[in-house]
């Protein structure tokens, strides 16, 4: 074999392999936003379906009882591994910014939306209820995480009642093992009660994975969706 | 390697030209629809949750 044919045949392969790394970005940056968009719209559209008809085979169950904080709706079900089961709003992350919340935490559920650490409480009942989202790729869901400030609101709804968290602390930096942050009463968010919180968790730096940002919110109010939009999502 | 695949497609320089970009276009899709999204997962943005599940 020539040297002519060794060499041209290295340089083909130097260019394919650039040609299949500069893929590989457009597919990171940009397909899986595509993919993420539509898998979301998708989840939220199924949770949509759900509730229509949950209400409209329920049919008026107690129409008068007035639900306290978090009070568990009567038909409490498990939550389904990998199964969008609320809506997720965070006016400061932009006034349409709704995800869906799935639960569990694997590498297929976050893809498709955020994630419920199962083992943590669930929506608005005592305990922590903890959620984790990307920072980047797959739809970017959290990519101004560093904006959240205390008193934000993050408003969620599981069909039956719209549920208020009012964040109380400034993105806290963490180590990527530190799963105290999902505790009932975690420590290093100044809780010292119990009491119904809410931890959302992404990784940081933006493209790294050194370490965690995490914030705190507590429960700050809780009305049944036939009360219409809180007014945290009101304009 | 270009050059000998070319060489060893069927038909005239047009025939050609066409299969070549079928193939480009089957590798792409091979590419995005089984490659990457093996892949992706081995690089950091995956890791948001504190306890690695």
């Amino acid at each position: 074999m020539s040297v002519r044919v060794v060499v041209r045949t290295f340089s083909e392969l130097c260019i394919t392999v650039g040609a299949v790394i500069v893929l590989f970005v457009v597919y990171v940056l940009f397909w899986t936003g595509v993919k993420a968009d539509t898998a979301m719209d998708d989840q939220i559209a199924q949770l949509e379906e759900q509730w229509a008809k949950g209400s409209a085979s329920a049919g008026p169950g107690d129409p008068g009882s007035a639900r306290g904080p978090g009070a568990a709706a009567p038909k409490a079900v498990a939550y389904e591994d990998g199964r969008p089961f609320a809506v997720m709003y965070i006016p400061r992350l932009g006034f349409t910014w709704n995800k869906p919340v799935l639960e569990g935490t694997r590498t297929k559920t976050l893809k498709k939306g955020l994630g419920h650490y199962a083992s943590t409480a669930r929506l608005g009942e005592p305990g922590n209820f903890a959620v984790a989202g990307h920072r980047r790729t797959y739809g970017d869901p959290f990519k101004d995480f560093p904006r959240l400030r205390p008193g934000d609101p993050v408003v969620l709804t599981d069909g039956t009642s719209w549920f208020t968290y009012r964040i109380d602390t400034r993105p806290y930096r963490t180590l990527p093992d530190d799963t105290a942050v999902v505790d009932p009463v975690p420590e290093k968010s100044g809780y010292t009660r119990e009491g119904r919180y809410l931890t959302l968790t992404t990784c940081d730096p933006e493209w790294g994975h050194s370490h965690r940002l995490i914030v705190w919110a507590h429960l700050d109010e809780t009305q049944p969706v036939e009360a219409g939009k809180p007014k945290a999502l009101r304009r | 390697m270009y050059g000998f695949i070319w060489r060893h497609l069927p038909g005239n320089t047009w025939i050609k030209a066409l299969i070549s970009l079928v193939l480009v276009l089957a590798t792409v899709y091979v590419l995005f629809q089984y490659v990457f999204p093996w892949a992706e997962p081995l690089l950091p943005f995956n890791d948001v949750t504190v306890d690695n599940q």
